[in-house]
């Protein structure tokens, strides 16, 4: 098989057949599909064929970011993490049970758009996820719930508002103190001192929102019987394209519905099409130039090397054995 | 009955075509002729599965 030219092998009736077409110039077939994995199109362009590298990074990147807004950048992760109890993951100090999720391995065809999922993969297992350890101030907004405690049970309040916590030594401490400044749904407001040890989920997770549950203390710092159970804001860097659990995607469920499945699909299929152009990259066009049919018109056909011109549906024939 | 979704099916449709003929050949005219001759029959499809479908649930 010549390096230089595009070839395509097929079996026909029991025989190899080669059909290649000298004016396809593949360069280096495997660099240039190397470079067609890293980034679409990147090895059509290295091959210097300029329109088809244009057609694959502009449609494929296009489908693969397209699938990304639709799933509000939660469509491509790598992990499914596994839920052993009734504790939210998010909580689970040392590295949960995890399980690979099938569409990655359509996704990741995409190359270094889809490789933050690998990059978070193993941040979620390395990063330090204390999940009772403050080692710096929090600033943000909060979403969830004051728990009072009475004789008669738990009593829920649905609050948002602000949170800030600080840990209580400088280099950072299990005990926290802090304020909430709280508005409940009737629009009612009120400030309460945070103190005590903290709860935070994960650093790193496929979730915007970061768990968090801190208890509520008076101004001499003595407990009350209240908490505050909810989530704060995550940075985009320790969320994107992480794993996540299932009660994340119950979530992106209940939020976009279908939009989240059409999401997925076209991240999926984003991949799936650069497969075809990294094979593209490597063995050239499958049917041929795209030509053939006229030439073999002309009387000047495309020689032994010829392919079968194809009627642009899918139709290929053999034209030399 | 979700417009918006279905809608999305041509921008996709048109994608996956230039996409995949674009695998197939070489030349640009022959890329793009293959691929708007594949758009139509997929659509032409896509459009005629639909209204079965919908006569079906109807």
């Amino acid at each position: 098989m010549c390096a230089e030219s595009a070839s395509v092998w097929a079996v026909f009736g029991g025989q190899r057949i080669s059909m290649s077409d000298s004016r396809v110039k593949l360069r280096q077939p495997w660099l240039a599909a190397f470079l067609a994995f890293l980034l679409p199109g990147l090895g059509h362009w290295y091959q210097g064929r300029r329109f088809k590298a244009a057609i694959f990074s502009a449609g494929i990147l296009v489908l693969f970011g397209w699938g990304q807004v639709l799933g509000e950048g939660q469509a491509t992760y790598s992990r499914l993490v596994l839920r052993t109890s009734v504790d939210s993951p998010q909580f689970s100090s040392q590295s949960p049970a995890t399980k690979a999720s099938y569409g990655f391995w359509a996704q990741v065809l995409v190359g270094l758009p889809a490789f933050p999922a690998l990059l978070q993969e193993a941040r979620f297992n390395t990063v330090d996820n204390s999940v009772g350890f403050l080692d710096a101030e929090i600033r943000s907004d909060f979403v969830g719930a004051l728990i009072e405690t009475t004789r008669q049970g738990d009593l829920r309040t649905p609050v948002t508002g602000t949170l800030q916590v600080t840990p209580t030594r400088p280099e950072g401490s299990r005990t926290v103190q802090g304020e909430f400044a709280a508005v409940t749904v009737d629009g009612g407001t009120a400030s309460y001192r945070l103190g005590g040890e903290i709860q935070l989920g994960r650093a790193v997770f496929g979730s915007p929102r970061r768990s968090i549950e801190c208890r509520l203390v008076d101004e001499a710092g003595n407990f009350l019987s209240a908490r505050i159970e909810g989530t704060i804001s995550r940075s985009f860097f320790n969320w994107y394209m992480a794993p996540l659990d299932s009660q994340e995607l119950d979530r992106l469920h209940g939020s976009l519905s279908r939009q989240y499945d059409v999401a997925a699909v076209l991240t999926w299929i984003a991949g799936l099409l650069n497969l075809m152009a990294i094979w593209d990259a490597a063995q050239g066009p499958a049917y041929g130039y795209g030509d053939e049919s006229r030439r073999e018109g002309d009387g000047s056909g495309s020689g032994g090397d010829g392919s079968g011109g194809g009627d642009g549906d899918g139709a290929r024939a053999p034209a030399s054995v | 009955m979700d417009l918006g979704l279905i809608t999305q099916a041509f921008p996709l449709t048109a994608i996956v075509c230039l996409v995949y003929c674009a695998t197939r050949f070489e030349l640009p005219e022959k890329i793009v002729r293959s691929a708007l001759v594949m758009f139509g029959k997929t659509i032409l499809f896509l459009g005629v599965a639909w209204l079965l479908l919908l006569w079906v649930s109807g």
